[in-house]
C-alpha cells in the first residue's frame, strides 16, 4: 500500500500557524496539528505521521483505529471509548481527547477532502510550502533531484547556491 | 437550500489573497482555496491564519444592525436609517453653509475603492478637502518619497518581479508575519539561489531567512541607507550609464553621504562595518534586485526622506524599469493602495491629480458640477489638532478606529470629546463609537461587492458572499444616500444617484486616467484582476513602471541627497531610558476589531507581549510573563513582558493591536505628516498583577460592550 503522509520541511516554517487555524476549521474547532518554537525564532509544526507500524492502531482495544485505502490511520468515533490509550502509545501525542464527546480525535488527513480529490487544509493553505503532501519516497526523490540539479549548477557557476528549502 | 462557492478578497492584508465562501442560503458557512485561478496573487490559493478565519468575524454576536443615536457619551438608542441619513445630512449641510472646512472626513483603506470615491466626492463637493484615511499613519512616506524621487507613490513593481529578483533588500519591514502569502515569493526567489537582506532593529521571523542581517537601532535608516550608498559609490558599484541616462543629482549624492564611511555608520547604527560593506556590495553587483519596506522604514519623522533613499539606492543600481527589480513598499491593509488612488487624501483628486492645479481643478468642477476649493485640505492628526482648536467641528469616521489607531491616543480621544458631531460607520463596535453621535452599521466587505486594489497596483473585483446581518448596508449606499439627502440628487458623475457598486467604478473609469480600462464588466470576468495603470479598455495592464521614463516632469529619476542624519525626536535619556517600538502579531490585524472577534484567532494570539533584551530584563528583575508598566511622556500601558534576544539591548518591542498607541509619539514628519510611531523613549517597572489590571482599566476597552436602551 502506498502510505501518504503530511511532511514537514521545517526550513520553510515562519510559524504563522496557518495550518492550525486550517484544520481546526475543517474539524469542528479541533486542531490536529501544532506548531511549535523550538529555539527562539525556529519553527516546527507537529502532526500524525500516519506510522508504518502504528502503536495507536495496535493497541485500541476496540479497533477504533484503522488504515483506510491512501493509508491515513483514522479513527471512527462511534467505536472509541475514549480509553485514552492511543494517545499514551503514540511517541508524538497526537490523540486527542475531546472533551465533549469523550471520545478521541486525531488528524484523519482530512478524508472529507481527499474524497472530493483535494489536498489536506494544512498543505493546501501553507503559504510557503513548508507542509507537502505525499508518499515517503517519492518525497525523497524529490527532494535528491532537486538537490542534484542545484549542485550541478553550483558546479557550473561557482557561485555560493543557498540549499533552504531543497 | 442554495449552496454557492462565492470568490472574494480577502479582508484583510494588502497582499489581496483570492478566496471562495461557501455560503448556505447567504449564510457564511466556510471556506476554499482559490487553487484554480490562474495568476492571482496567492499562488494556489494560499492564505495565512488571517484569510483562514474569515467567516468567523462575519458572524459575530456583536455586529451593529441598526442605526443607533447616542443620548450621552456610550449609550444609545435605535433609530431608523431614514432619520438618521436625514439629521446627518442636515448637520453636514449646516456646518459646510458656515465653513465647509469644519468638517473632516474618514475614508477606509479596509473598504473598497466605491465608497472611498464617494466620501471623497461628497467632502470636495460640500466644499473642503478635508478627507484623509489610514494610510496617513501608515505608508504616507511611501507616497510622498516614491513621488518625490519617481513621480508616482506606487509599487513599481509586482509579486512576480520579487521571485524573479536576485536580490531583495527588506528593511523595517517583518515580511514573514505581516505578509506572510507576500514572503512566499521571497523564498521562491530564495530558493532560485538570490541573497535575502534584512535590516530591521528585531531579529523577527524574517531576519532568520537573511543571508545579510543588520540589526539598526529603531530611527538610524537614514545613516545606515546612506551607508550603503556610500559603499557602492565608493566601490564604483553603481549603474554608471542608468545614473547618466535617467537620474538627476547624483553628484549631490556623492557628497551627501561622503560622511557616512561605513565606520561612522557604525557607531550610528550599531551595525558592524563589514555588514554594511557586504550588505551594499550584495546588493549592488545582483543584478537586478528589490527594496522591499513597510511601517518599520515609514513610522518616522524622516520617513519621506528613508523612502526617497531607498528609492535612490534603487536608482544608482539600475533597479528601475526592468523585470524582476523594483521599490515594493508593503501596504498593510486591504485597500490602502485603492483608498489613495480614490483620493481618500487632503491635496489631490483621484489619479493622484493635485487639488492645486487650476486645470485639474476645472475638470473635476465640470465633472461634478459644483466649485470646488484649491486648498489643502488637512491630514488626520492635523484634524485631531484643529478639532482641540476648535476649528474643525464635525468627523464623519468611515470604518476607521483612530481611537487605536492614531499615535498618541490620549489626544486623540481628548479631541473626539470635544467634537460637536461625530458619525461613525463601522461593522462592530469599537472603541471610537463610544464618542459617537450617530452610529451607522455598515456590510462587511464580503456582504457586499465592489473592486479593491492591492500592494501591487492589482485592482480585483469582490463578490457578494454572505447577507449582512439586520439593516447593515454596502458602504457605497449609505455615503450616496447621504449625498442625496444633501442635495446632489442629479443623475450621472453630478450627483449621487447609483444603482450598485459597479455604477461608481464607471464613474471612476471615466476621471482617473489609471483606471480608465478598469471597468466592472472586465473585472467581473477577469478575477485575477488588472495592474494599473490600463489607460483604456484594450490595456492589458502594466506590471513594471518606468520601463521608458519616469512620471516627474522631466521623465528622470530625481536622487535624493539627505547629508544630515537624524534619529527618532525623542531619545532615551536619564528619565526615560529605553527606546520603544512596536510591531504586529501574524494572526492579529490592525486594531483587532475583526481578528478579536474570531475564536480561532484570539485563542493563539490572546494579549500583547513586551520584548525585552535578557540583560535588561535581569536588571530590572523580570522573567517572562511578569507585568510591567511601560510608560512614556505621553501615556502609561501594562503588559506581559516576553523575554527575548530577538530585541536589541536598550529595546523594548510591544505589539500595538491592544491600544499600545496611548504610548507613542504623535510628532510629525514635516513632508508625509505621519507620526512617529515606531521610536519613543520609555521606562519599565515591574508591577503585579492587581497594578495591572487596574491600569487596563483606564485603557480603551478595544472589544467595547455597547450600551442600547431601546427607544
Ligand atoms: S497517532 Fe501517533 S502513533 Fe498513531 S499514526 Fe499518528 S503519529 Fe503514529
Ligand atoms: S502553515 Fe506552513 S509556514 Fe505556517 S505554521 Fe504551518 S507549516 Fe509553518
Ligand atoms: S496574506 Fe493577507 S490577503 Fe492573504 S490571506 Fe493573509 S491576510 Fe489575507
Amino acid at each position: 500500500m502506498v502510505r501518504k503522509t503530511v511532511f514537514i520541511d521545517f526550513s520553510k516554517c515562519i510559524e504563522c500557524r496557518a495550518c492550525e487555524v486550517a484544520c481546526e476549521r475543517e474539524h469542528n474547532g479541533m486542531s490536529f496539528i501544532s506548531v511549535f518554537e523550538w529555539q527562539e525564532m525556529a519553527a516546527m509544526a507537529l502532526n500524525c505521521r500516519h506510522c508504518e507500524k502504528a502503536p495507536c492502531v495496535e493497541v485500541c482495544p476496540t479497533n477504533a483505529l484503522y488504515r483506510d485505502e491512501d493509508g491515513a490511520v483514522l479513527l471512527a468515533p462511534q467505536k472509541c471509548i475514549g480509553c485514552l490509550m492511543c494517545g499514551i502509545v503514540c511517541p508524538f501525542g497526537i490523540p486527542e481527547l475531546d472533551l465533549i464527546n469523550k471520545v478521541m480525535g486525531k488528524c484523519d488527513l482530512c478524508a472529507h477532502r481527499r474524497a472530493e480529490g483535494k489536498l489536506p487544509a494544512c498543505v493546501e493553505t501553507c503559504p510557503t510550502d513548508a507542509l507537502l503532501y505525499g508518499e515517503f519516497n517519492e518525497i525523497i526523490r524529490k527532494r535528491r533531484e532537486k538537490f542534484t540539479e542545484k549542485t550541478i549548477e553550483l558546479a557550473k557557476t561557482g557561485e555560493n547556491i543557498q540549499l533552504t528549502g531543497v | 437550500m442554495s449552496e454557492r462557492l462565492v470568490p472574494v478578497v480577502c479582508p484583510y492584508c494588502g497582499v489581496g489573497c483570492r478566496l471562495y465562501v461557501r455560503s448556505v442560503d447567504g449564510y457564511p458557512v466556510g471556506i476554499e482555496y482559490a487553487n484554480d485561478i490562474p495568476n492571482i496573487s496567492n499562488e494556489f490559493g494560499k492564505l495565512c491564519p488571517k484569510g483562514n478565519a474569515v467567516v468567523e468575524y462575519l458572524l459575530a454576536k456583536d455586529r451593529l444592525k441598526k442605526p443607533l443615536k447616542a443620548t450621552e457619551q456610550g449609550k444609545f438608542v435605535e433609530i431608523s436609517w431614514s432619520e438618521a441619513i436625514k439629521e446627518i445630512a442636515e448637520r453636514l449641510k449646516a456646518y459646510a453653509k458656515d465653513d465647509p472646512n469644519q468638517l473632516m472626513f474618514f475614508g477606509s483603506a479596509r473598504t473598497f475603492n466605491e465608497p472611498n470615491y464617494l466620501i471623497q466626492k461628497l467632502a470636495r463637493m460640500l466644499g473642503t478637502n478635508n478627507v484623509d484615511h489610514c494610510a496617513r499613519l501608515c505608508h504616507a512616506p511611501t507616497v510622498s518619497g516614491l513621488k518625490a524621487v519617481f513621480g508616482a507613490g506606487a509599487m513599481t513593481n509586482t509579486y512576480k518581479d520579487i521571485e524573479e529578483a536576485n536580490v531583495i533588500f527588506i528593511i523595517g519591514h517583518n515580511y514573514a508575519e505581516t505578509h506572510p502569502v507576500g514572503f512566499r515569493y521571497v523564498l521562491k526567489a530564495k530558493e532560485r539561489g538570490a541573497k535575502v537582506i534584512v535590516a530591521d532593529p528585531r531579529f523577527t521571523r524574517t531576519a532568520w531567512f537573511a543571508d545579510i542581517y543588520l540589526q539598526h537601532y529603531p530611527g538610524s535608516d537614514i545613516a545606515l541607507i546612506n551607508g550603503l550608498i556610500h559603499v557602492i559609490i565608493k566601490e564604483k558599484l553603481y549603474d554608471e550609464r542608468f545614473v547618466r541616462e535617467r537620474c538627476v543629482g547624483f553628484d549631490e549624492v556623492v557628497s551627501a553621504v561622503e560622511k557616512f564611511t561605513p565606520e561612522f555608520v557604525e557607531k550610528v547604527t550599531g551595525v558592524p562595518a563589514e555588514l554594511i560593506v557586504e550588505a551594499a556590495r550584495t546588493f549592488a553587483t545582483a543584478g537586478k534586485g528589490v527594496i522591499t519596506w513597510a511601517m518599520g522604514l515609514t513610522q518616522h519623522t524622516h520617513g519621506h526622506d528613508n523612502v526617497r533613499l531607498l528609492g535612490t539606492l534603487s536608482a544608482i543600481c539600475g533597479y528601475q524599469g526592468k523585470e524582476g527589480a523594483g521599490c515594493a513598499p508593503m501596504r498593510g491593509q486591504n485597500n490602502v493602495q485603492g483608498a489613495c488612488d480614490m483620493a481618500a487624501l487632503p491635496n489631490v483628486f483621484p489619479g493622484y491629480q493635485a487639488v492645486t492645479d487650476p486645470e485639474k481643478r476645472k475638470f473635476f468642477e465640470e465633472f461634478w458640477g459644483v466649485e470646488l476649493s484649491g486648498e489643502v485640505g488637512l491630514t488626520t492628526i492635523e484634524a485631531a489638532y484643529a478639532a482641540d482648536k476648535g476649528k474643525v467641528k464635525a468627523y464623519y469616521v468611515m470604518g476607521e478606529n483612530p481611537v487605536i489607531s492614531e499615535a498618541n491616543a490620549n489626544h486623540v480621544m481628548h479631541t473626539l470629546e470635544k467634537l460637536e458631531f461625530l458619525v461613525v460607520q463601522d461593522i462592530v463596535p469599537t472603541p471610537t463609537i463610544e464618542f459617537a453621535d450617530i452610529v451607522l452599521p455598515a456590510a462587511a466587505m464580503l456582504e457586499n461587492d465592489g473592486s479593491i486594489t492591492n500592494t501591487e497596483r492589482r485592482v480585483q473585483w469582490s463578490f457578494q458572499a454572505a447577507k449582512p446581518p439586520g439593516e447593515a448596508r454596502p458602504d457605497w449606499w449609505i455615503i450616496s444616500e447621504i449625498g442625496k439627502a444633501i442635495g446632489f440628487d442629479k443623475t450621472g458623475s453630478r450627483g449621487f444617484v447609483y444603482g450598485d457598486a459597479a455604477d461608481v467604478l464607471r464613474e471612476i473609469n471615466a476621471c482617473t486616467p489609471q483606471y480608465r480600462g478598469i471597468t466592472p464588466e472586465r473585472l467581473k470576468e477577469n478575477l485575477a484582476g488588472i495592474h494599473w495603470p490600463c489607460p483604456s479598455e484594450d490595456h492589458p495592464g502594466t506590471r513594471v513602471l518606468y520601463k521608458e521614463k519616469f512620471l516627474t516632469p522631466d521623465g528622470k529619476a530625481h536622487l535624493a541627497a539627505i547629508p544630515e542624519y537624524r534619529g527618532p525626536v525623542e531619545m532615551p535619556d536619564e528619565e526615560y531610558p529605553f527606546l520603544l517600538t512596536t510591531h504586529r502579531y501574524v494572526g492579529m490585524y490592525h486594531t483587532v476589531t475583526m481578528t478579536m472577534r474570531s475564536d480561532a484567532l484570539k485563542k493563539r494570539w490572546p494579549e500583547p507581549l513586551a520584548e525585552i533584551h535578557p540583560e535588561d530584563a535581569e536588571k530590572l528583575g523580570i522573567k517572562s510573563g511578569d507585568w510591567i508598566k511601560i510608560e512614556t511622556r505621553r501615556g502609561t500601558y501594562p503588559s506581559k513582558a516576553k523575554v527575548t534576544r530577538t530585541v536589541k539591548k536598550g529595546v523594548i518591542a510591544v505589539p500595538w493591536h491592544w491600544g499600545a498607541n496611548v504610548l507613542t509619539n504623535d510628532a510629525l514628519d514635516p513632508v508625509a505628516k505621519i507620526p512617529e510611531t515606531k521610536a519613543c523613549a520609555c521606562r519599565i517597572v515591574k508591577i503585579t498583577e492587581e497594578d495591572a489590571k487596574r491600569l487596563i482599566e483606564k485603557l480603551p476597552s478595544v472589544i467595547p460592550k455597547l450600551d442600547v436602551v431601546r427607544g
